[in-house]
This record gives structure tokens, sequence and C-alpha cells, in this order.
């Protein structure tokens, strides 16, 4: 499997990449409240890039502080005033920018690696969050702009998240291009070899008919029917006859399963959209079930537990995605003949479907925190630790809950529950 | 992946020091720091280590000027040595122009390094590099330690394959240095052969060696080469 890679660990930054207005322009005009006449930082070429207050310089040059980035300089702190007041200023300034730009050049670095490294374990993640929190702690003694930059972490920290999601929504497409394949690979290969065989029948009855036509000009009829009698030996003509409506049935049998497949898989093919349809929640799943019939393990047995319930407004792609990614954890955790139950019901919480499967069950110790993003117990590589979570966001976004449970004979359970739809 | 910026003067390297868990990889590093002159270097980014293991990577980097004007940065990195953390490995080794390997000398760390070194010749090959033609040189670190191998057997399996191989102990620092110049010394072949340092900068392969391995002021100037390289 091939990751992406998107960024390129330590590639060079300029100053402009690391600070932004809303964290410097409060410290110059800190600087300025605290008695400089001006404060600015100034680019590698000594441009202006941040000002507050006036440049101008009563006679006395300013103060200057290379501003250093991985000890490389980048730009200049510059603040001008009266120099015995404004030395100390420059000098705290510098620091705190120092510290600053370290700090953010840290949680840059650390950002990018995590978009590359989604498989890292749960843990990890959670661990490394709370230290770059103590780092961001340090900072907020220093500056006031703490605010904006939590923002924005938790912006960056967002944006791994939706793309963590995107990814298990390509790797279920991808498994399910596989399955796909090896489904539609069977209907075709006997759809192929019919055909052959057709054309290999139909140039025997071309082959007939062709000494139909020449005998018809002019031979007596006992000889002509002798040779008939001959070639339809021959050519094979009773077993073709009989064998031709079949290939037929075969092959139109083919077409219509191939048919089906496509219309099952048109269901995934709108994840994003907005389209909503009134579903039957058990068609769906068997919908699920056929796109994922080539992962199931040989011998499973499937029971059945539906009643007639009303229809939920949904979009189809969407539940699709929640039952692929249910019975695909199931399959995974199977270690004996894989024995799936489905259940449905109604109380007066709404709408229940329930999905039982015949594994080792869910640690307890694990349970409260499977449907957490990035939580996996699959070695690395094997899984995101995102099938739960989006199956749980799906159900959420209906309304309902996706809770689980260990079944008293031993497996997992995995239960939905849909408010009533007026 | 040399990142030469013709128009700016400026070059930038990377390399990585790569190696098993524990080998010591972090610990180079904070020698060079030490032993180097602060001129010629940036300071050292510990990023989030947890008990002292690396969860992101170290970073050390270096400056010098070539007599054209050509800026040249040399970034040194550690990689995460713990096994699950591999992805981590491949990111900071992507665009590596030369790798230290730093094995544990210990005889029980053996299969950790014989995994670690396969390990890096798989990802370098994910990352798109090509074995063959990264700069490399191993470094046996620990060698204060009981149990060990021995020179006999390093050679024995490094000779023919014409990497060279270092014996050090980054603890107090023997043999940081001779590793560092033998990859610097390789590094400099690889980068000369595409941009002319010689013949267009001016930068000779000892000059380049020499204004990295300044030695840090206050001290001696004498580079202890008590554990001598075995190229
Ligand atoms: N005895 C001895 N100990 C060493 C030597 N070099 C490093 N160590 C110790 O080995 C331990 C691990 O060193 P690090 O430099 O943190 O190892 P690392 O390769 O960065 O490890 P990871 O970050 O987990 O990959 C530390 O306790 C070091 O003090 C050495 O030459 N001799
Ligand atoms: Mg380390």
């Amino acid at each position: 499997m091939n990751q992406d890679i998107e960024f390129i660990v330590g590639s060079e930054r300029r100053l402009l990449d690391l600070i932004g207005r809303d964290e410097i322009i409060p410290l110059l005009a800190a600087a300025v409240r605290s008695g400089a006449s001006g404060a600015s930082v100034l680019d590698d070429a000594g441009e202006a890039l941040w000002q507050d207050g006036a440049d101008e310089i009563d006679g006395s040059s300013p103060q200057r502080r290379s501003l250093r980035l991985e000890g490389e300089p980048v730009g200049t702190l510059q603040v001008s005033g009266e120099p015995g007041l404004v030395r100390p200023i420059t000098d705290l300034l510098h620091e705190v920018i120092q510290i600053l730009m370290t700090n953010n050049l840290k949680r840059m670095l650390t950002t990018e690696i995590h978009t590359q490294v989604v498989r890292q374990s749960y843990e990890e993640l959670l661990e490394s969050h709370q230290s770059l929190e103590r780092s961001e702690r340090k900072y907020r003694e220093l500056s006031q702009s703490l605010d904006a930059q939590v923002k924005e972490r938790t912006r960056e920290l967002q944006l791994v998240h939706a793309k963590l999601l995107q990814q298990e929504k390509m790797a279920a497409v991808g498994q399910l291009a596989a399955g796909v394949a090896h489904e539609l690979n069977t209907p075709l290969g006997f759809i192929a070899s019919n055909l052959h065989s057709l054309g290999k029948y139909v140039s025997r009855l071309t082959a007939l008919l062709l000494r139909i036509r020449e005998q018809a000009g002019g031979k007596s009829g006992a000889l002509c029917a002798l040779d008939l009698e001959e070639q339809w030996r021959v050519q094979k003509l009773d077993f073709i006859l009989e064998d031709i409506p079949e290939l037929i049935e075969q092959s139109c049998d083919g077409a219509k399963r191939v048919q089906r497949i496509v219309e099952d898989l048109k269901g995934f093919s709108n994840l994003d959209g907005a389209t909503l349809a009134e579903l039957e929640l058990e068609q769906e799943l068997e919908r699920a079930l056929r796109v994922l019939s080539g992962k199931l393990p040989e011998g499973t047995r499937i029971h059945r537990n539906f009643e007639p319930l009303a229809l939920v407004n949904a979009n189809p792609a969407l539940i699709s995605q929640l039952f692929f990614n249910l019975i695909s954890n199931a399959i995974w955790v199977s270690d004996k003949p894989l024995v799936l139950s489905f259940r449905n019901w109604t109380d007066a919480a709404g709408l229940h479907l329930s999905i039982a499967d015949n594994g080792p069950g869910i640690d307890p110790a694990i349970l409260p925190r499977i449907f957490d993003p990035f939580f996996t117990t699959r070695d690395v590589g094997e899984g995101t630790g995102m099938g739960l979570t989006v199956a749980y966001d799906i159900v959420h976004s209906l309304g309902g809950i996706l809770s689980a449970y260990n079944v008293q004979s031993g497996g997992a359970c995995f239960e939905l529950c849909l408010p009533p739809q007026e | 992946m040399i990142e030469y910026d013709e128009f700016e003067k400026r070059l930038v390297l990377k390399v990585v020091y790569y190696g098993p868990a524990l080998s010591g990889k972090t610990t180079n590093l904070l020698r060079l720091h030490e032993l180097l002159a602060r001129e010629q270097r940036g300071d050292l980014m510990v990023l989030d280590t947890k008990d002292d293991r690396t969860i992101y990577f170290d970073l050390l980097p270096f400056f010098l000027q070539a007599p054209s004007g050509l800026k040249i940065k040399l970034k040194a990195y550690t990689v995460p040595g713990q096994v699950r953390h591999d992805a981590t490995r491949k990111a900071v080794l992507q665009r590596a122009d030369g790798v230290v390997f730093v094995a544990d000398s210990q005889l029980k760390e053996t299969t950790n390094n014989v995994e670690s070194f396969q390990n890096l010749e798989r990802n370098l090959k994910m990352v798109g590099l090509s074995f063959d033609s990264t700069p490399l040189v191993i470094q046996y670190n620990k060698r204060d330690l009981p149990g060990i191998v021995s020179t006999e057997d390093i050679d024995r399996v490094w000779g023919e394959t014409g990497i060279p191989v270092h014996r050090a102990c980054a603890l107090d620092g023997g043999g940081v240095l001779e590793t560092f110049r033998a990859l610097l010394g390789r590094l400099y072949l690889g980068v000369d052969e595409k941009i002319s340092l010689e013949s267009d900068h001016g930068l000779s392969r000892e000059d380049f060696i020499a204004q990295i391995l300044r030695p840090a002021s206050g001290d001696s100037g004498e580079i202890d080469l008590r554990e001598g390289g075995l190229e």
C-alpha cells in the first residue's frame, strides 16, 4: 500500500510561514504600550512585515535583534525609542518571539508527522497531543494570543480527523472494488465462455446451411436427404440444438447478476451527496452483504430475524457504508466459521437493528473506546482505526445511537437505534 | 534529493541517523552539538520524547559557506528507532542525502540491528531513494559495554560490502566525529558530482568537512581519535 506523502519533513520555512499576524501584533503593541515609540518585524530582505507605533527615531538608532530559525537568521526585530528604556523591552520581546517561533515550528512539524502517520496508535496521538498542550501552556504565560493558536491547532487536528475519515471511505471503496471484481469475474467468465461456444455452434450451423443451399441446386431428393443426415451428424447438430437454449439462458442470468451487482454498487457511489431516500434498512443490509459476499469466509451462516418495519429517510450511500463497516468488522474478528445474526424490532425509543457475530467479543476493558477515532486492535497497517468511528458518526448524523455489547453466547453485537420519524 | 537553489545560492542537505531503538542516535546528535563550534551549527531541536525515546525526530542544523558565496545548510535528523514508529521513520527519511546507521554493539541486539537495517533498505525504496546511491556509513555504538560483537565479526560481515564502519562510544563521544566525518566525505562526493562544489564553488572536500567539524572553542581543538574507523 502506498501511503500518500504530502509534506517533506523539515522543508525550509520562512518567517511568514511561522508567525501569524494575530500572534505578533499584540506583542508589538505591548512593547509600544510599555514605552517604545515603535516596534516592527522585518523579513530577511529588510522589508517590514508587521509594525506597531511609529518607526521614527529621535536621534538614537533603533534596537535590532536577529530572529533565528533553526539557528539561521530569518528576520529582524526592530524597536525604536529611548535606548535605556527600550533595550530591556527589546530583549524580552525578542525572547518571546523566539519562543513563539520555536513552538510554532515544533507544532507544525509534529502536525505534519501526525498527518503522515495516520496509523499511529490512539495512545500516542493522545500523548503527544497532551504534550503539545503542555508546551502550549508554557507559551500562554508569555503571550495573550493563545486563543487564536488553540483555534488554529484545533482546526489542524480537525483537518487531520477529516482526512482520516476520507481515507477510511477510500479504504472501504478499495475493498469494495476488490470484492466486486471478484463477484463480476464469475458471471463474466461464463458469459464469455458461452459466447465462445455459441460462436463455434454458429459456424457449424452455417456449414450445414451452405450445404443445403448447394444441394437444393439439382441432385435427386434421396441423395440429398442422405447427405443432409450425414452432415447433421458430422456437425453434431442434435447436441448443439439442445445446448444453445441453455447457454443463452445462462448468459442472460449472468448478465442479470452483473446488472444487480452494479445496482448494489450504485448505492455506494454517492457517499458525499445529500440525496435522501425512503429506505428499508433490511434491504440495505442485504445489499451490503451482497457486496461483501466475496469476503465472507466459506461456511458463513446468516440468521435473519426480520419483521417489516417503517421506512427510514436517509442517504442510501451512508447506510450502505454503515452496514459495510459493521459487517467488515465482524468478518475481520471472526476466528471460527462465521455466524451473523440480524434482528430488527421497534419500541418506544424507535427503530432497532442489531448485528451480532460469534467472534471473540469485545474486551470489556476497551469497550468504552471502540468508537474513538484512531482506536484499533489490529496490527499497524491493517486498519485505520476509523471504521467503527465512521459507523458511529453515520448513526449519529441520523439522530440515532450506535451501541456495542457482548452477547451471552460470546460474540459482539452492534445495535443501532434510530428515533421514530414523523 | 539535494535541495539546490541556484538563484538564491543556497543548498540544503539532509542526513539521517537511522538504527534500532536505543542504539544511541539521539546521543550522537547530542555529542555533535557539544563538540562542534557554535558558529557552524544551530540549536539542537528535540521534538517530544517519551522516557528518552524519540517519538518524532531530533534535528541539528549546520551551516557553512563556499568561497563562491553558496550557502550550505546541512540538517542532521534522527529517526525514532522503535518498531512501531515506522511511518514516522519513513517521513523523516524522505529526501535524505545520506544515512548513518547506528547499530547497537551488544550481542543481544543483533537481531534488532538486522531488522532495523532491513527496515532501512525497505524504507529507502519506499521513499524513492536508491540504496546503492545513498551515501551510507555504519556505526557500531556502545563499544564500552561488555558482551559486544567483536571487531573481527564486524569486519567479516561488512568488509566486502565496502560500506565504511566505525566503532563508537557515543556516551563519551568517542567515534562520533569520525562517523560523521566519514559520512560528510561520502556526501560531498555525491553533491560535487551534481553541482560541482569544487570547480564551480571553490569548495574542496577537505574544506567542506573541516568547516562543519570545526571544534567548539574552549576545546583543545584535538579530535578524540581513540576509536578509529575501520575504513
Ligand atoms: N553504555 C553506553 N550507553 C550508550 C551509548 N550511547 C548511548 N547510550 C545510552 O543508550 C540509551 C539510548 O540512547 P539514545 O541516543 O536515546 O537512543 P536512540 O537511538 O535515540 O533511541 P530511540 O530514540 O528510541 O530510537 C541512553 O540511555 C544512552 O545514554 C554508548 O556508547 N555506551
Ligand atoms: Mg532518539
